[in-house]
């Protein structure tokens, strides 16, 4: 067990180093850099420019930047922001935090109405299952961003006194903080509940096909306690994987809702930063967000593991 | 243990009821499928006024003269939904295609071959399966500029390490079946052997999968549109007219709720027939 945690992070390493150099040389290819954005339309000498490069260090060769910047990465440190000349880290955290609030939202959000859906077409079957796979299939054709602009479409022509655009921060009143992530984490999660919902129908149809659960109902234990100590309890662990490999997908639409919703996240701050060509903050935020990628993954293939003993290496 | 136990549970065995209901789903995103490439295909002869007129008759409601009323600078709203689905489908199709002739040769090369290539190739994709999808597509076209190539080029590279991942696996199976062993006893050079003897019998769940990434493909399309990365502003777009009609949707909910029912409707086509295919085929192990 010890040994497969540690090849499974081993693993990730060569991976992140990948998705580093990869981040590194992408955002080198935009056109322009910093010293020509900063300096905008007035005409500045060309010294100027240099020395302006000089001081970033963007004058070195790619690959000496690259390794400076791993070497600092590696203690923690992701660099300084050209533009507000703070330390990278202290920016996106704040901002990733706000980003994980709302992914955290919605994953909750789409396993509840993933399981409650999987699970009435499971048990019911007949025209059940077939109303929950419409309604599935209804749903996954709708983009997150579409969602997100028809409720503010609609919170405005018939719910004025919602006020959709009121973000509030966490600490300085946290029911009005959640109240206010609530609509965007919605339209974040419905196409995720989906894929729960497929893997809950799928995974109780599974169960229910099984011995021990012939042998709970034969001993005569009560229906209800069949369901949901036997058929939940035990499907509940691809769900709760189907809906980590979704994290993915959550992080990277957060982006979009939360321009739509004007919420102060990573979204908004990865545009900015790329406008500017602010290369230390577009590099933390693409590396941060395949860590937590990453990371999220191994966490689901050890937890698989480690809740069905079948499973082996 | 009875002895009931020992017999497999045949769950995924093919029910003809699913079956049935398979040729039903194919049928209807069939059809879907015709009215939308019809439209696309005669749009310019369909759309009733040139899709960049502009008039004074701004943020119109329905009427005869505009079926689906005038945006906030008064240009036809009709029009510039069926212009703008043709560049919108256009991108989709020729960069799922990219995506999936790309997704074929690594697939099957990288599965048939094994050992060192196979590891090269995954490692290589799981680097761009580490990024969120979305997000590696706003990098690249944010560097590369969004333009038509430049948009299909970056939707190519990001679906297909998922298309790859989607051969790969059946092919790991079947390249150990017992009449690719015969076919290369009695002489057939490997690529025939890939291409005529493995790879018709992987092609069932690459079918629903493309149809899948065909889904995927109008989200991501529209989504770097309405974030003001898609094709550049003269061409109407579904994605880039949902953002522009944000600003003025409570007076003109029409503007808002057209381009979105396009992109629905666009999506479902693709997802009725992923599912359909999936019965109809009987792909087993849902994603």
């Amino acid at each position: 067990m010890r040994r497969l945690v540690i090849i499974r992070l081993a693993l990730a390493v060569p991976i992140l180093l990948g998705v580093s150099i990869a981040a590194f040389i992408l955002v080198r290819l935009l056109p322009g850099d910093f010293a020509q954005t900063a300096a905008g339309v007035t005409d500045v000498s060309a010294a100027t420019l240099d020395l302006m490069r000089h001081n970033l260090g963007l004058d070195r060769p790619i690959w000496a930047q690259y390794l400076l910047w791993l070497g600092h990465a590696l203690s923690g440190d992701l660099g300084t922001s050209f533009a507000t000349r703070r330390p990278v880290t202290s920016e996106i955290f704040p901002r990733l935090a706000v980003t994980f609030e709302l992914t955290l939202i919605a994953a909750l959000m789409a396993m509840a109405m993933g399981v409650a859906t999987g699970l009435a077409s499971a048990r019911l079957r007949g025209r059940a299952d077939w109303a929950v796979r419409l309604w599935n299939g209804f749903i996954l054709a709708i983009p997150n961003f579409v969602v997100a602009t028809l409720i503010v479409l609609l919170a405005g022509l018939y719910f004025p006194q919602i006020g959709i655009f009121n973000y509030t921060p966490f600490f300085t009143a946290p029911i009005a903080n959640i109240g206010s992530l609530l609509l965007p984490a919605l339209s974040l999660a419905l196409a995720v509940s989906v894929t729960v919902s497929e893997n809950t129908r799928a995974a109780v149809l599974e169960i229910a096909a099984q011995d021990f659960v012939m042998v709970a109902r034969a001993k005569g234990l009560r229906p209800r306690s069949v369901l949901w100590n036997y058929l939940v309890r035990n499907a509940l662990t691809p769900v709760i994987t189907v809906t980590g490999l979704r994290v993915a997908s959550l992080l990277g639409g957060s982006i979009l809702i939360e321009t739509i919703f004007a919420i102060p996240g990573m979204g908004q701050y990865l545009f900015d930063s790329i406008t500017s060509r602010d290369y230390p903050v577009i590099q933390a935020i693409v590396l941060v967000t395949a860590a937590i990628v990453v990371l999220v993954n191994v966490l689901v293939d050890i937890a698989y593991i480690r809740a069905d003993a079948r499973v082996e290496m | 243990m009875s002895d009931a136990s020992a017999l497999p549970v045949e769950v995924s065995a093919p029910r003809p009821a699913a079956r049935r209901a398979g040729y039903w789903l194919v049928a209807v995103g069939g059809l879907m499928l015709a009215v939308m490439l019809i439209v696309t295909a005669f749009g310019p002869f369909i759309a009733p006024y040139n899709p960049a007129a502009i008039s004074p008759d701004s943020l119109a409601g329905v009427s005869a003269q505009h079926w689906l009323g005038t945006d906030s600078i008064g240009r036809d709203v009709l029009s510039r939904l069926i212009i703008g689905g043709r560049t919108t489908l256009f991108i989709t199709a020729v960069a799922v295609s990219l995506a999936l002739a790309a997704g074929l040769v690594l697939g099957l090369v990288s599965g048939y071959m094994g050992g060192i290539v196979d590891q090269v190739v995954m490692r290589a994709l799981d680097v761009v399966f580490a990024f969120p999808v979305f997000l590696l597509a706003i990098a690249v076209v944010a560097a590369l500029g969004p333009t038509i190539p430049n948009l299909i080029l970056t939707i190519a590279i990001v679906y297909t390490p998922i298309l790859a991942r989607v051969v790969r696996g059946p092919v790991l199976s079947v390249k150990r079946w017992d009449h690719v062993e015969a076919a290369r006893s009695v002489g057939v050079s490997e690529f025939r052997l890939v291409v005529s003897h493995i790879l018709p019998l992987v092609i069932s769940p690459i079918l629903v999968e493309t149809s899948l990434t065909l889904a995927n493909t109008i989200f991501t399309v529209t989504a770097l549109s309405f974030l003001g990365l898609g094709p550049p502003p003269p061409d109407p777009n579904w994605g880039g007219m949902l953002a522009e009609a944000r600003q003025f949707m409570e007076l003109a909910p029409l503007t808002v709720i057209a381009p979105a029912a396009a992109i629905v409707f666009a999506t479902l086509t693709f997802i009725v027939l992923a599912n359909g295919l999936r019965d109809m085929l009987d792909v087993g192990g849902q994603r």
